[in-house]
């Protein structure tokens, strides 16, 4: 695939020990493009799109911020903890944006569905519909999410 | 005649790039632009370097530290300088890290501009005074299982002068998969009386690059640079009393900062709230006690949310917020000074605001 410089320095930025330790791919082998599109198809094919994802997942952080590190419960069924992280990291997608550290885990007590996700994680979905290669340590699987968060 | 132009096009494109490498070696090889002066805020500081090197390293080179995360591979978008007299376009590695207000002001990556000519920059001038220190690893302490000291002996310079409370960017080395040079803002735990050496306190961030570093691959003996001292984050200088928060390694600029007031005899009356979720999380508990017995008014209260069931932890239980009020006499004459994670600062901020404080201290984590 023709790729531009910006793409391909972005490509190289996701890879491990450039912008996180892990980096974003995984074993997944396929250009970032590649993987934002099949997982916006699957998006479609569940009647959820990247920006519906990203403003649940926005709205729960927030709220679990207010918690100061430890669990709590949002929505009467929504267990949530956000370890919050000094410092700021760069996005890999080169548009000259800092997000926050830390992790973020929620339960849906109703259903028992744990999914896990970070500040850098909402803001690639929102902006990219990058949810991560298959395999990264971060990858935040759509099915999986919409179970939980919906 | 399709498989004749594909061929004529794979030529074309092999004598191209086979060009653009002559011309980088050559570059590389036989480029000399001789001497080149930096100017840097109209004069202030003004030096000659041998042209060639990033702009970055030739003002390292002459003891000035710009602000870098990545070890100048245009992947942190840290390193920015204002050029006051323009060199030549925008690099497409530099564009995306600027927005439009810097692309006209002629702010650039000062790890991406190659030293060719005389250059013209604007920097802050609290830069002036930061330094790049190079010590060794005297002794690693595991205060509890994700909390580890790092003591380091300062090889060059000798001596570090700093406020007790200020923190400096530690610099890893490449390891497995890292293969550049990142740079992290930690907190200074030892006094300044100190002058010979410093201590970190370090938390492991799962995945983290440079905590990563610190825990599985810093070892006693190893050299270790850092810059500094940066930030803002010190004692006042007043009679007020005063309350201090923290949580995990925001242990490390108090415990610089109680050493300090010890060694000034300080009178003004502390508290210092230590929220931890269970015992394991504890640690220096001791080095406070002894500053219980040796300042004039300082009282050390650990606070545990998540106390185990079969402990015999007879402190006080839950989150520190909430409980704020118990301690605070005239919250006109009471100054706070936080440091921990963001998500415990904001609502201890939020608590002493309630409560009357205005005199809320903390380091900025942009
Ligand atoms: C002024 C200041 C003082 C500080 N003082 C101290 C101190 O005294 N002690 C201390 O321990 N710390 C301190 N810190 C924090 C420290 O600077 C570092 O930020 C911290 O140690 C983590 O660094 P790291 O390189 O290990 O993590 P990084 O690698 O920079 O970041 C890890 C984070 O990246 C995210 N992440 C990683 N991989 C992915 C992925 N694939 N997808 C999505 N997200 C991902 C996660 O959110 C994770 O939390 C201080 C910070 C500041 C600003
Ligand atoms: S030093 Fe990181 S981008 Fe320049």
């Amino acid at each position: 695939m023709k790729q531009t410089p910006k793409e391909e320095m972005i490509q190289e930025r996701l890879k491990p020990g450039v912008v996180t330790l892990e980096g974003f791919l995984g074993q997944d082998k396929r250009h970032y493009h590649e993987i934002i599109s099949e997982d916006l198809d699957r998006l479609k094919s569940l009647g959820k799109s990247h920006g519906d994802i990203a403003e649940r997942i926005q709205y729960f952080t927030d709220q679990a911020f207010e918690f100061a590190d430890e669990a709590g419960i949002v929505d009467d069924h929504y267990e949530i903890q956000y370890q919050t992280e000094r410092g700021k990291l760069i996005s890999p997608f080169m548009d000259n944006v800092f997000v926050p550290k830390g992790f973020v885990r929620l339960t849906n007590l109703k259903n028992g569905v744990t999914v896990e996700w970070t500040p850098l994680n909402i803001y690639m979905i929102k902006q990219y519909g990058f949810f991560e290669g298959k395999g990264s340590t971060h990858r935040v699987e759509p099915d999986k999410l919409i179970k939980a968060i919906f | 005649m399709i498989i004749l132009i594909i061929n004529n096009v794979v030529i074309l494109a092999g004598i191209g790039g086979f060009l653009a490498m002559l011309l980088v070696i050559a570059d590389y090889f036989l480029a000399n632009y001789g001497d080149c002066n930096i100017d840097i805020n109209q004069g202030k500081k003004k030096f000659t370097v041998k042209g060639g090197s990033s702009l970055l390293s030739s003002l390292a080179e002459k003891m000035v530290f710009i602000p870098s995360a990545c070890g100048g591979k245009g992947t942190c978008g840290l390193c920015k300088v204002k050029l006051l007299k323009e060199i030549g376009p925008v690099l497409p590695t530099e564009k995306p890290y600027l927005d439009k207000d810097e692309l006209k002001n002629g702010v650039r990556l000062s790890c991406q501009i190659k030293v060719k000519q005389d250059i013209f920059i604007h920097i802050p001038e609290a830069l002036f005074s930061i330094k790049k220190f190079r010590g060794k690893v005297e002794r690693i302490i595991d205060y509890t299982y994700d909390i580890k000291g790092v003591y380091i002996k300062l090889d060059e310079p000798k001596n570090i002068e700093f406020k007790a409370g200020q923190y400096v960017q530690l610099e890893s080395k490449k390891y497995g998969k890292v293969k550049q040079v990142v740079s992290r803002a930690y907190s200074m735990s030892s006094p300044p009386f100190e002058e010979d050496k410093i201590e970190l306190i370090i938390r492991l961030v799962p995945d983290g690059i440079m905590t990563n570093y610190v825990h599985k691959q810093l070892h006693q003996g190893d050299d270790i640079s850092f810059t500094g001292p940066y930030g803002e984050f010190f004692i006042r200088d007043s009679k007020a009393d005063m309350i201090f928060v923290a949580g995990g390694s925001g242990m490390a600029p108090f415990k610089s900062i109680l050493a300090d007031l010890e060694k000034q005899q300080s009178k003004r009356r502390i508290v210092y709230l230590f929220g931890a979720r269970t015992e394991k999380d504890l640690f220096l508990v001791d080095e406070m006690r002894h500053f219980e017995d040796t300042l004039a008014d300082f009282t050390f209260i650990p606070v545990l949310s998540q106390a185990d069931e079969d402990s015999d932890w007879k402190g006080k239980k839950g989150y520190i917020p909430p409980i704020l009020k118990d301690y605070v006499k005239d919250p006109d004459n009471t100054e706070g000074y936080l440091c921990g994670s963001p998500g415990l600062l904001a609502v201890t901020e939020k608590e002493m605001h309630k409560l009357g404080i205005k005199n809320v201290y903390y380091d900025s984590f942009g």
